[in-house]
């Protein structure tokens, strides 16, 4: 059907139209923004990590996964193997035990950080065994009406709201991290 | 008179031990929700709000698709309208067969069960292979979800390690633990995403003002789906739209929390192009949505945001299963959603409700599936659906409560009725009121008759 005729008939069904609600919502706030964003994070099945401005990010990494191999990351500063940027293709990212990335804006209510793809491969973000998201305390709302707000997007065109490690109940309702994507979620949380 | 529904009802509560294990599951989820909802002291403020951006969007569609589409077709996201399932089918095989893809990986969509994509594909030889562990273990064992966010929770772990075990998915005879099962499930997952064509996800909602494809998963399958192939497309129905950021923050924080409990899922993707080097299509879908808009008593059914919170909190369908609906979608919003779809088919299903309206009380959008039940049934005389014996004793009772000397004698002498035998009313055969009944005991004297006496 082409789209003429389509909407044509939406519109001929159309018999009455409301407006849009006021949209001043008193969203949730917390006391300690940062220390219930810690909080929903560790319920989510995630892992806070709190570094100072200065501190050395590779040691910390290196620290909460003293096993990985392979870290894949193209954010300046990290020592990686693979670079999400200069890989041939995205499935040259598989075997990574370690992905690395940027988050932007932190959710207390719920645990969500926003990682806007600023990465060639965003599978970096989802084939990692591990994931590790660099995020400032600074950069953590309440929640997700100030969330959406904050949040920009990248000329790539694509970001995720990441809430902890992947994870299914889908064999009688026993919750198990680590379906699809990242088996586990380290957030370094700095000062 | 017993219904479709009611004759699988009995055959899922043969199994007592189970359909105790199905309601206790859907009652915890409930009361997660519960809690989930406890935690926010705006709660109902953002229920009546989503309800009314709903109400907004849906009257305002057309112009909302125009933006939205507008919006991808800038960024050169390729974007097509189909009026129906067949459309729908047709469209998806031609961009795969155009890319000459043989393997596509899903994420779960309930517009594509709605559209019965996956076999019309198969039979055109592509490959369709289900990625949401639920929907996976479901296709390996050729059954249909129960429900819409948990589709394989009528599964024992044992059910799922056995087929596994068949299937060559997991290696370890008898090990049924999930975390296990979970495992084997990725393991072999990855490869298929690792070879796969084109990956498909459902659209959750849909953002006019910037043209976002938004889903939710926990398991990251969705991402996992549109970041291997080189191919995204993404099944959309209409009703998924909503205005902007403002207005999908207010769904982002009440879809997951009713659904299963949680404050959110593990991943809310927004996809507004393709990646570089790929492709993006977006099929958009009618599939009778434009007629439930005319439906003037009916329309606000298509607020919903398939949360799955009805189900969970329905004591029918906790009680009677997902499979005893004729209806691809169970509980509460199946029944409305059945009755939209055909009628003639799906009427019976509106006898799996108490008219409790439980389910109106937990709707995030106010949809009030309940109220809408109990409208729909007012139409089975019109659908030539209405069950005679009913009819019969309504004309009766009708009659026996519209002429006060009758009803009074029958007041009078309904004791007699005190001295018939049990064994003579609980024919079942005769008398399907008398299954897993006693027959009442009609009191002496009438509170008509005492009330009398006590004004003298």
């Amino acid at each position: 059907m082409n789209k003429e005729e389509f909407l044509n008939k939406l519109r001929a069904n159309t018999t009455q139209q409301f407006d849009m609600p006021d949209m001043n919502i008193n969203g949730i706030k917390y006391e300690d923004t940062v220390a219930q964003f810690i909080s929903m994070t560790e319920t989510s099945g995630g892992k806070v990590v709190n570094a100072k401005k200065d501190d050395d990010l590779n040691a910390i990494i290196r620290a909460a996964y003293p096993d990985a191999k392979v870290i894949a990351s193209n954010v300046s500063g990290i020592d990686a193997s693979l670079n999400p940027d200069t890989v041939a293709e995205a499935q040259d990212l598989n075997g990574t035990d370690v992905g690395v990335v940027n988050g932007e804006v932190g959710v207390a209510e719920n645990a969500c950080v926003w990682v806007p793809q600023t990465m060639k491969e965003k599978s970096v973000c989802f084939i990692s065994e591990n994931l590790v998201i660099i995020l400032h305390k600074s950069c953590i709302v309440d929640n997700m009406h100030n969330a959406y707000k904050a949040i920009r997007m990248t000329d790539y065109g694509f970001g995720c709201f990441i809430s902890g490690p992947s994870k299914t109940a889908d064999i009688e309702q026993s919750l198990v991290m680590g379906a699809q994507a990242a088996r586990s979620v380290t957030i370094i949380l700095i000062d | 008179m017993s219904t479709i529904h009611s004759k699988n009802a009995e055959i899922f509560n043969k199994d007592r031990a189970k359909t105790t294990w199905h309601d206790q599951t859907f009652w915890a989820l409930r009361e997660k929700h519960d809690n989930m909802a406890k935690q926010l002291p705006e709660w109902e403020e953002l229920r009546s709000h989503a309800s009314d951006i709903k109400r907004h969007t849906i009257t305002h569609l057309a112009d909302y698709l125009e933006k939205f589409s507008a919006n991808l077709e800038s960024r050169g996201v390729i974007v097509h309208w189909a009026a129906d399932a067949s459309e729908f089918n047709e469209t998806v095989l031609d961009i795969l067969k155009s890319h000459n893809v043989s393997k596509m990986v899903k994420s779960k969509s309930m517009l594509t069960e709605e559209c019965e994509m996956n076999p019309y594909l198969e039979k055109h030889g592509i490959d369709v292979v289900e990625t949401d562990l639920g929907e996976r273990i479901l296709q390996l064992l050729h059954q249909k979800p129960s429900h819409i966010v948990v589709p394989a929770s009528h599964l024992k772990r044992e059910e799922v390690g056995r087929m596994f075990e068949k299937e060559g998915i997991s290696k370890e005879i008898g090990n049924y633990d999930p975390t296990y099962l979970t495992r084997c499930a990725r393991y072999s997952l990855r490869k298929e995403f690792m070879d796969a064509g084109a990956g498909m996800t459902g659209c959750n909602f849909g953002v006019a003002d910037t043209g976002d494809v938004v889903v939710c998963t926990n398991e990251g399958n969705a991402d996992m789906s549109t970041s291997m192939p080189k191919l995204h497309i993404v099944a959309m129905g209409i009703e998924k739209l909503v205005p902007d950021y403002d207005s999908l923050a207010v769904f982002h924080r009440l879809l997951c929390r009713c659904g299963t409990g949680q404050p959110t899922t593990s991943f809310t993707s927004h996809f507004r192009q393709a990646r570089p080097g790929a492709e993006m299509h977006l099929v958009i879908v009618d599939n009778g949505r434009s007629d439930m808009i005319a439906d003037k008593e009916h329309w606000q059914t298509l607020k919903c945001i398939r949360c799955g919170a009805c189900m969970n909190t329905c004591p029918v369908y906790r009680r009677s299963g997902g499979y005893s609906y004729t209806y691809f979608i169970p509980g509460p919003i199946g029944v409305n959603l059945g009755m939209f779809h055909d009628p003639q088919k799906h009427c019976e299903n509106l006898s799996a409700c108490s008219l409790c309206l439980s389910c109106d009380n937990v709707c995030p959008a106010e949809v009030a599936p309940g109220s809408q039940i109990y409208l729909w049934r007012q139409s089975l005389e019109a659908l030539g659906k209405a069950n005679k014996m009913k009819k019969i004793m309504s004309l009766g009772m009708s009659a026996l409560f519209n002429n006060p000397p009758l009803y009074n004698a029958a007041l009078k002498f309904a004791p007699l009725a005190n001295m018939v035998p049990d064994s003579f009313t609980n024919l079942g055969h005769l008398n399907p009121w008398g299954v897993g009944h006693s027959n009442p005991e009609f009191a002496k004297k009438s509170f008509r008759s005492l009330w009398r006496e006590g004004l003298k």
